[in-house]
């Protein structure tokens, strides 16, 4: 049987996300079986109009243009790339937090890049995160 | 393997993935390895130090046997067989 991640997705910033990414792709290496739950600052960045403009960082701020030069410099994808690549090799449910969504003015899925499956409340997390062999925390 | 050996194999698939970062080279081989029939032997290109430890791992968990890495000037040769 598959092994079971959930991530709890808190952060919109590009360097967070891209960690995510990376991990993604090793679990999609090995076949497991995510669910991402996208809360509060996580869901600007899902935002349509936000996912490819946004560039902010959440660590060593000062270091964001040589981080961001590095990221192309090394032709890392982009985090929704990252996202979508895993999506396609294996199981990647994601789920945007209603209540984040509507802190960021998304009350419907279609307000949120495609890579988003549904959203959802809290206890859909809780009651994954039980199921899960990896619980982690971005 | 030896080298020798591991550079004399007859290779079935090679997946060159130089140039891309970690998990690059570990999702290039993912995407590779369905092509192959069990018994054939896949050669990676890696420039991405990571792969050298991540490849033999990833082989242990998914049952295909990691047969070697060859050092080449600035990349590595990993041998992988389904």
């Amino acid at each position: 049987m598959a092994k079971k991640m959930t991530i709890a997705l808190f952060s919109g910033s590009v360097d967070k996300l891209t960690a995510a990414g990376v991990i993604l792709g090793g679990a999609a290496a090995e076949d497991m079986e995510v669910d991402i739950f996208v809360l509060l600052q996580a869901a600007f960045a899902f935002k349509k109009e936000n996912a490819l403009t946004n560039d902010r960082v959440a660590e060593l701020t000062d270091k964001k243009e040589d981080f961001l030069a590095s990221l192309k410099r090394l032709e890392a994808p982009h985090w929704t790339e990252a996202f979508k690549t895993a999506k396609e090799m294996t199981t990647v449910r994601i789920h945007i937090c209603g209540f984040a969504g509507k802190v960021w003015g998304g009350e419907k899925l279609d307000d949120f890049i495609d890579l988003a499956d549904d959203i959802v409340g809290i206890g859909e997390y809780i009651d994954a995160a039980e199921k899960a062999d990896i619980n982690l925390f971005i | 393997m030896t080298t020798e050996e591991l550079k004399a194999l007859k290779v079935d698939k090679t997946v060159d993935a130089r140039g891309t970062s970690c998990p690059g080279p570990l999702l290039a081989a993912k995407k590779a390895i369905g092509e192959l029939q069990p018994g054939q032997v896949m050669e990676v290109l890696s420039s991405d130090e990571g792969t050298k430890r991540d490849i033999p791992k990833w082989c242990t968990k998914k049952g295909y046997e990691y047969l070697g890495t060859v050092e080449e000037s600035g990349y590595f040769r990993i041998y992988l067989k389904k």
